[in-house]
């Protein structure tokens, strides 16, 4: 007879083997599977008395075990299952149909359970993310605030304020005036806002926890009007009247917290990620604390009877400069997006009452003089 | 060459008496004593990049030590938790060892790493595991004591239990009971073996000694 059998590596379990398991040959001849040991022990299981299944390790393994179950074939190789349909003249055909329909079904349920054990992983995130977030902003809040102002202390001796213009100089002066115009209006009652002028070139403007403000004076040089530097100013108070300083602290803490609680024990690799997705997750956090100062800012300009169109303004001019001496616009550096922000601000306008606005009486041409020498 | 477990269960080393010409390799850091004779060359646990995915993945050293004797001496080889090893043979099969468990082979055995699957990482068992073939003697450690069951069909173990099986083994991921009972009756997932074959467990858990350890902190 002519032989067509075809070979492969695989297994054999039986209890006549030391040990009860070996490896094997194994081979499809005409009229069964045939497994041939090492020690060459030979086993013999007929096409008529074979069930199949599939499984083991890889979940592709093909099991063949005779009647009485005391002989089991296994092999792993590629091409093993199609041999077999082939060469035994499709009396398995059934079988292996059966098999693969049985897989395909175990596949579907694990991946309908993967599917859904991600679903609830996700949103079990995103609320713990925003349920972590009103933690943090309710705890801050229940905070004093001298504890802004031991921040703002440490803070601002890393300022460089040896430029700093003395109480009495008339940009000093203007600014504390602004400030003052708008303090009564501010959401946090209790601050001491202090006010530094700095007399160097840089567009820059910067609140502290605690409530000192520092104004460079050529931020002063820049804006056209004392209505618009009273935007800027405006914008910098509610970051300290917002505590955005403190709810930074607090919320960077609490996401390392909380991503070494969740992925304490898991590899580097899945670290590596989280630590990127808490990059990315700090730095929306500080563009939506500019966007609230923002809306804080021109709702204090609005209570204060100054146009908050001032502030938008003072973006769109910057805006323009920005192209021609981009080092010196270190304001707008850490503050993004201008575009956005000046339709924001101008959204804001249309959704409260209008009421009839007025022009600071300050000396803006003289402390503008007075910084030209 | 003649390999003894020694002080088993709770703190098995292997004592290994090699004869002129014997050679055995062993994990990195694993010798705590040996005869001055011996003589010990450090190779990449089957080349840099299989090391280093296996360092990464499969939780072993980068490096593994081959210990070769001119003359007659010994070697003891130890595990860094406390509990116990036992030995394979391999006769050209295969064995999947879990991430960690692998302390030394003969020189014969070749050692890989394979894909594990996202049922065993969920699982709790790891994205990879350590595959060894060929012909000769595997020494494998384990958390506790050793255990070993014969599997025809299904059987459970709790995740973090397993520390070798035959390739001819399949495993799933389940739930110990409902929903409610796995997440509150502390079993939460649970591993199921199903196929034929042999499964190596272990007494105790690293997570188990992590969450005790964490309660008393």
């Amino acid at each position: 007879m002519h032989d067509v059998s075809q070979e492969f590596f695989g297994g054999v379990f039986s209890d006549k083997i030391e040990g009860g398991r070996a490896a094997a040959k194994i081979s499809i001849h005409p009229q069964g599977l045939v497994a041939e040991t090492l020690e060459e022990q030979r086993f013999e299981i007929p096409f008529g008395e074979c069930q199949l299944d599939k499984g083991g390790a890889s979940g592709r393994m093909i099991f063949c075990r005779n009647t009485d179950r005391s002989v089991t074939l296994f092999c792993e190789e590629r091409g093993f299952p199609k041999a077999l349909e082939s060469l035994s003249m499709g009396a398995f055909s059934g079988q292996l149909r059966t098999i693969q329909h049985k897989q395909r079904g175990h596949e579907k349920t694990f991946w309908f359970w993967l599917t859904v054990g991600s679903v609830i992983t996700v949103i079990g995130g995103v609320i713990g993310y925003y349920a972590l977030i009103a933690a943090t902003q309710a705890a801050v809040a229940a905070l004093p605030i001298s504890i802004d102002e031991n921040i703002g202390s440490v803070a601002v001796k890393s300022v460089d304020l040896q430029a700093r213009l003395d109480a009495g100089h008339a940009a000093t002066k203007l600014v504390n005036d602004i400030v003052n115009e708008l303090e009564p209006h501010s959401a946090l009652k209790g601050l001491n806002f202090r006010v530094m002028v700095v007399d160097e070139p840089t567009v820059n403007a910067f609140a502290l926890p605690g409530g000192q403000i520092v104004v460079y004076t050529g931020l002063i040089k820049k804006a056209k009007s004392a209505e618009q530097l009273a935007g800027v100013i405006a914008h910098e108070m509610a970051h300290a009247t917002l505590r955005h300083g403190l709810k930074g602290v607090g919320q960077s803490l609490g996401i390392i917290a909380a991503i070494q609680l969740v992925t304490g024990d898991v590899g580097g690799l899945l670290a590596l990620s989280s630590q990127l997705a808490q990059e990315s997750i700090l730095t929306s956090y500080s563009r939506k604390s500019e966007t609230e100062a923002d809306l804080e800012g021109a709702r204090m300009l609005h209570e204060a009877g100054i146009d908050p169109k001032n502030m938008a303004d003072f973006f769109q001019m910057l805006e323009k400069l920005e192209g021609d001496i981009p080092n010196l616009l270190a304001w707008i550096s850490t503050h993004p997006q201008h575009a956005d922000r000046i339709a924001r601000i101008e959204n804001y306008q249309k959704q409260i009452p209008q009421k009839p606005y007025r022009l600071l009486e300050l000396p803006w041409e003289e402390v503008q003089n007075q910084l030209a020498k | 060459m003649e390999v003894t477990i020694r002080n088993a269960p709770s703190f098995a080393n292997l004592l290994v008496n090699l004869d002129p010409g014997d050679r055995i390799v062993a994990e990195a850091d694993a010798m705590a004593s040996m005869s001055s004779g011996i003589e010990m060359t450090t190779r990449w646990n089957g080349g840099v990049f299989r090391a280093i995915a296996r360092r990464i993945f499969g939780g072993e050293s980068i490096f593994v030590n081959e210990f070769k004797s001119t003359q007659s001496g010994h070697i003891v080889i130890t595990q860094p938790f406390p509990g116990d090893m036992a030995c394979l043979e391999l006769k050209g099969n295969t064995m999947f060892l879990q991430p960690g468990a692998y302390i030394a082979s003969e020189p014969q055995v070749t050692l890989g790493l394979g894909w594990a699957g996202i049922r065993s990482f969920i699982s709790g068992e790891g994205l990879f595991r350590m595959k060894v073939s060929g012909y000769g003697r595997v020494w494998f450690g384990a958390y506790g004591a050793i255990f070993t069951r014969q599997v025809e069909g299904e059987y459970i173990v709790d995740t973090g239990h397993l520390v070798a099986y035959e390739p001819t083994i399949g495993i799933r991921v389940g739930m110990a009971g409902g929903i409610f009972a796995s997440f509150f009756g502390g079993e939460g997932l649970i591993t199921r073996v199903n196929g034929q074959g042999k499964i190596y467990m272990q007494s105790r858990s690293f997570e188990g000694l992590a969450a005790w350890t964490n309660a008393h902190l």
